[in-house]
């Protein structure tokens, strides 16, 4: 963005020496109530939680490679437990609940908002820090017991088969309260209780920080579309996770306290809990994914060298999709006996969505229209975000159809359909972001070869693990499955293989930021060139300790944004 | 601005979003009531209405004038894994006149060697039905407790509505299920775990 | 296989992936045309021929059984299955799987021909606008009309996808007729019982068959049961799910059904099955350890031969054998001696599995 900011770089060095001496190591990295302290512990988190999640795929993808059972009872032994049949088959639904819960609650979530959000949405609004900075590394810390309450669950009793939780992310009553004895499941619900308290936390510091703290002249409607997108993120954290927390707290209850809230025999429904949970669950999938769109945004401009296309709609868009998202919840619950109306009117509104999102789609290609399109490596992961994404996009208009829903509900097909939007969309806009704004966060470049190498090998990966689930969903095999019949082995065992490739690609990921420790170029303040405009890019690599301390001015006539009155 | 008024701006937001969040985790727990009133009211997943016997005898009125058709009820009896009782309708249908009160006959034992209070939750098949199936007595009603091994004969007096002629939504049904589900009454230590 | 030698067998396998995608996707498309030929050549057979056969094998078979005048499906009766490498959906046998097949293959088409379309402006912009070839970029930031139009035309797509989904989901709710044949679906930890109202009332408990011994006998492994759920072809059938303990869903790919059985409440749905023949499926909700080790297997069989093996059943009867008043006295006893029968029969398929 054009700013006149230009010279008050200098200036935050020059007459604040002082303010950018940093505190101990203790206090700054454990008392931290610094955003971009903060910002990095959350992505070196979500890092080591996404490590742990990826190996427990791991460990599935093997299970999977062949019909019968022959990896887990390795797994229940290693756990202390003693592997039997039934042991065996526990064992999978704990690490299928582990997967999805760590996934979705401790890496997505903490490397999109805590991580990206509060590195850079007070960068981009040329604001010192976050509205709440002591609350924000209380946001931080509750994820991280959450995380460890996870954890503990699995070392816990859970059914009389095994410890752990088995009762998949869903955390579905009655499963979850009959045969589920141990406590293992009190402590996963536990650790929602508190990754959730974080999260709106942090959701009340983003929406006071982008509502009061943006730089003199940064109107709403010229704030960056990653701030938006944290912004919309913010306000369905807001009102999604606390329906949830309810929802838990009642299963919590239920399983404890007697109370029978979602319990036939005390007169509960457990229909009831199913609507309480994607209340919150269909606003989350969305919770995890605008702020990649964000970031695929202000990468797709960056290397366009070309103003985002059609800001206003692309801005409307999220919130749009952040609206109609709150209505569609019954889409998950197509099998459990709706109604003929309610199903047609979930289908219908389920089909909504896509028109805001076919519009980011199709404003993505046309800011790079007539641009002048540079392939580094954040450009290249964005663009495989926005084909996966849309991949993963029309799949999801074929499942809004509630009488074809009949045939895929609960098969590989919808596990085939979130990991595309998920493990491609949201993953795959988490590298853009992390290749976009490492050298700005460490100082340090890393290697383009090696991030173009991983993004090959990765997209090369994760379409094998994922492509061919499509089929076997089609074909019928449920999901949640540690077997399966002869007939599914054929695409399970090449799935399996894509699983191989993908984690070899990590690990030239890892070889990058080792790379870029040890042996990096440093990194200037705008190693973009000229089509990184955001205020971030007025700054150091890595920013000062305290950055803004003189608030920079947004101008008045930029071309960076579009300046109609906001008709959209 | 300086910074004392931006603190009070913050700390003015920042409510406001807690008492949004506060105000969400309240709607999640309204919405254990509120549901059940939705459900009770439109008949939402089948939910059967409660009707007095003013309203029956209007709706037989209603019938009679209208000159209503019969339609096929089907009565369903399920016990839940906790429940050792034996519980059956004493027929499995029974044809009636739409708009008239009708008298159906559920009979329960109970095989265990205590005596047990269950509490029976039910539906009616089709869905669209739930809103015209109207029950003015039913064992459902109230708990149910049953001495090691007695067998009652429990009544339910209900009638269809009259209206369900004129949905279109309920034009092609010609049987409804009414199902029982009886499930031992939870006890506060979690009775009905193994 | 051990957990060791599987990265060794995955890194081969990713040495030979492209070309072993593509090899795989030509004869896979291939083999599931063939795969779905054989069922059709099975339709030919009709009802009678199907009495036949049971006829034939009738002699070969324990007396009990045969007595009864029904004996179980062979292997060669098996339409609805999951196929080797298949990339669609299961060959359909319902005619609402029928209805729905045209709907899935029309949106198949909206998602490749969406895909490929924004794959090809992607690679478009890729070459034509990259740096080289277009050094000086272009200030454009809005342009209504194209903004409109790519609002406009995704709208238009959807109610073109939303007519015949609407449709289809209104067939799909139709009611059942009165005289359609109901069965009560139950759902276990880990098995599934299925009750004849009807019929007696009787209650058949359904275990999975131990993976070797269905192998031996012809039959796919994890989805055939020891008793299945034998039902009439051609005939409206009631289905009606619930569960006893926890949700499980009553689900077969091939004829497009699946219903959650959810405890303390009925659902229903209409299920014409239109060949007989046997039908696998297998429980699409979370259900426990053992979830994926309950599977369905349904077996449509001509109704004089339906009604055969409804009387071999404890209690069995079809509509005229016996004055109403009878059969409905009996129901009570027949649920409670099939719950009892519920509880000895759970067997345990770990050994089987084993």
């Amino acid at each position: 963005m054009a700013t006149t900011a230009e010279g008050f770089q200098a200036h935050t060095e020059d007459a604040h020496h002082d303010a950018d001496h940093k505190p101990g190591f203790f206090a700054r990295w454990f008392m931290s109530t610094n955003h971009k302290d903060i910002g990095t512990l959350y992505l070196i988190f979500a890092i080591v939680a996404g490590i742990l999640g990826g190996a427990i795929s791991g460990i599935m993808r093997a299970e999977l490679a062949e019909p019968g059972i022959q990896v887990l009872g390795y797994w229940v032994d290693l756990m202390g437990g003693e592997a039997n049949f039934d042991a065996n088959l526990h064992m999978w639904n704990v690490l299928i609940t582990a997967h999805g819960l760590i996934m979705v609650f401790f890496m997505v979530m903490p490397a999109m908002i805590g991580g990206f959000g509060n590195w850079f949405v007070p960068l981009m609004i040329g604001a010192p820090d976050m509205a709440f900075p002591r609350m924000n590394n209380i946001s931080f810390w509750l994820t991280v017991a959450g995380f460890c309450s996870l954890l503990f669950s699995a070392f816990v009793p859970g059914t009389a088969a095994g410890y752990g939780a088995g009762t998949g992310w869903t955390v579905y009553a009655p499963l979850a309260t009959y045969g589920h004895d141990g406590p293992a499941v009190d402590f996963a619900i536990f650790s929602l209780h508190l990754a959730g308290a974080g999260s709106i936390l942090g959701a009340t510091n983003f929406i006071t920080t982008i509502f009061n703290m943006r730089a003199p002249g940064m109107t709403l409607h010229k704030m960056p579309l990653f701030v938006w997108s944290v912004l919309v993120t913010a306000f369905l954290l807001l009102l999604a996770l606390p329906v949830l927390a309810a929802a838990i707290t009642m299963l919590l209850t239920d399983r404890n306290f007697g109370t029978t809230f979602f319990d036939p025999s005390g007169g509960g429904d457990p229909l009831l809990y199913q609507h309480l949970f994607w209340f919150f669950g269909h606003p989350e999938v969305y919770i995890m994914i605008l702020p990649g769109f964000g970031m695929v945004s202000q990468i797709i401009a960056t290397f366009s060298r070309k103003p985002v296309f059609g800001y206003l709609g692309m801005a409307y868009a999220m919130v749009a999709i952040g609206v109609v998202g709150f209505v569609v919840w019954a889409h998950h619950m197509y099998t459990v006996g709706l109604d003929v109306n309610t199903k047609m009117y979930f289908t219908a509104a389920t089909m909504v969505i896509a028109v805001p999102t076919g519009v980011k789609i199709f404003s993505w290609i046309a800011t790079m229209w007539g641009g002048s399109l540079e392939f580094k490596s954040p450009m290249v992961w964005a663009l495989g975000f926005i084909f996966l994404f849309t991949v993963g996009g029309v799949t999801g208009v074929y499942l809004a159809n509630g009488g074809i829903d009949d045939v895929v509900h609960d098969t590989y097909f919808v596990v085939a359909h979130f990991h595309y939007v998920l493990s491609m969309g949201a993953v795959f806009s988490l590298f853009a972001g992390f290749y976009y704004w490492f050298p700005k966060m460490s100082g340090r470049m890393h290697s383009e070869l090696l991030a173009h190498i991983h993004f090959w090998i990765f997209f090369i990966g994760v379409n094998v693990i994922f492509f061919p689930q499509h089929f076997l969903g089609l074909n019928g095999m449920p999901r949640r499955y540690p077997d399966f019949t002869e007939a599914y082995a054929y695409w399970n065992h090449i799935s399996s293989a894509g699983y191989a490739i993908m984690a070899a690609s990590m690990l030239v990921f890892f070889a990058n930021i080792a790379y870029a420790f040890i042996a990096g170029r440093r990194a200037p303040a705008n190693y973009w060139g000229e089509g990184a405009t955001t205020l971030e890019w007025t700054l150091s690599s890595p920013p000062p300790y305290h950055q803004f301390e003189t608030l920079p001015v947004i101008e008045e006539h930029h071309d960076y944004h579009d300046h109609r009155p906001a008709t959209a | 601005m300086t910074s004392a008024t931006l603190q009070r701006r913050n700390m003015r937001v920042g409510m406001l979003s807690f008492l949004a969040a506060a105000g969400m985790v309240g709607l999640g727990y309204a919405a254990v009531p509120l549901y059940q009133l939705f459900c009770q009211v439109t008949g939402f997943g089948g939910t059967t209405q409660r009707a007095t016997e003013a309203e029956a005898d209007l709706a037989a009125r209603m019938a009679q004038s209208a000159g209503a058709r019969t339609i096929s009820v089907r009565f369903d009896a399920t016990t839940s894994h906790s429940m050792p009782w034996t519980f059956a309708p004493e027929k499995v249908t029974e044809t009636v006149q739409i708009g008239e009160r009708d008298m159906a006959f559920f009979v329960a034992r109970n095989d265990s060697a205590e005596p047990i209070t269950g509490t029976a939750t039910f539906n009616v098949e089709p869905e669209q039905t739930g809103k015209y199936f109207n029950k003015i007595q039913c064992f459902c009603f109230t708990e149910q407790t049953l001495q090691p091994g007695e067998e009652v004969r429990m009544p339910v007096l209900f009638f269809v509505d009259p209206a369900i002629m004129d949905d279109p939504n309920a034009q092609g049904v010609e049987q409804i299920t009414l199902s029982y589900t009886f499930h031992r009454k939870s006890e506060p230590a979690s009775a009905d775990t193994p | 296989m051990k957990f060791g030698d599987w990265p060794t067998r995955a890194a081969r396998f990713a040495t030979i992936l492209w070309a072993a995608i593509l090899l795989a996707l030509a004869p896979q498309a291939a083999h599931a045309q063939a795969a779905t030929e054989a069922p059709v050549a099975a339709e030919t057979v009709d009802a009678g021929a199907a009495a036949d056969v049971t006829a034939d094998a009738a002699g070969e078979t324990d007396a009990a059984d045969a007595a009864g005048g029904y004996e179980p499906l062979g292997p060669e009766w098996i339409k609805g299955q999951p196929t080797p490498g298949a990339l669609d959906v299961q060959e359909q046998y319902s005619p609402i799987g029928k209805t729905a097949t045209g709907l899935h293959v029309g949106l198949l088409w909206v998602m490749g021909v969406i895909s490929l379309i924004v794959l090809a402006l992607l690679i478009w912009v890729i070459v034509r606008y990259r740096r080289g070839a277009n050094p000086s970029p272009s200030k454009t930031t809005h342009n209504t009309t194209i903004e409109v139009v790519w609002t406009l035309v995704p709208v238009l797509i959807l109610v073109a996808i939303a007519i015949p989904s609407i449709s289809l989901l209104t067939k799909q709710y139709e009611s059942p007729p009165e005289d359609a044949v109901t069965i009560k679906v139950i759902g276990y930890q880990w098995y599934w019982g299925y009750a004849y109202p009807d019929n007696g009332g009787f209650e058949v408990i359904s275990n999975m068959m131990p993976e070797d011994e269905a192998r031996a006998k012809g039959f796919p492994a994890q989805l055939e049961v020891d008793n299945r759920m034998v039902v009439p072809v051609d005939t409206p059938l009631r289905i009606q799910t619930t569960a006893a303990d926890v949700i499980h869903a009553f689900a077969v790919p091939s004829l497009w059904f699946k219903i959650d059985a959810v405890p303390g409440r009925l659902n229903e749905r209409l299920l014409t099955i239109e060949e007989p023949g046997i039908y696998y499926g297998q429980c699409s909700e979370l259900c426990g350890a053992r979830h994926g080790y309950m599977p369905i297997a349904i077996e449509a069989l001509p109704r004089d031969q339906w009604e055969a093996w409804v009387r071999t059943q404890p209690g069995g009867t079809v509509g005229g054998d016996e004055p109403d008043a009878a059969a409905a006295a009996g129901d009570a006893a027949a649920t409670l001696e099939a719950g009892e029968a519920a509880d000895a029969e759970a067997a345990d398929p770990a050994a089987a599995t084993n």
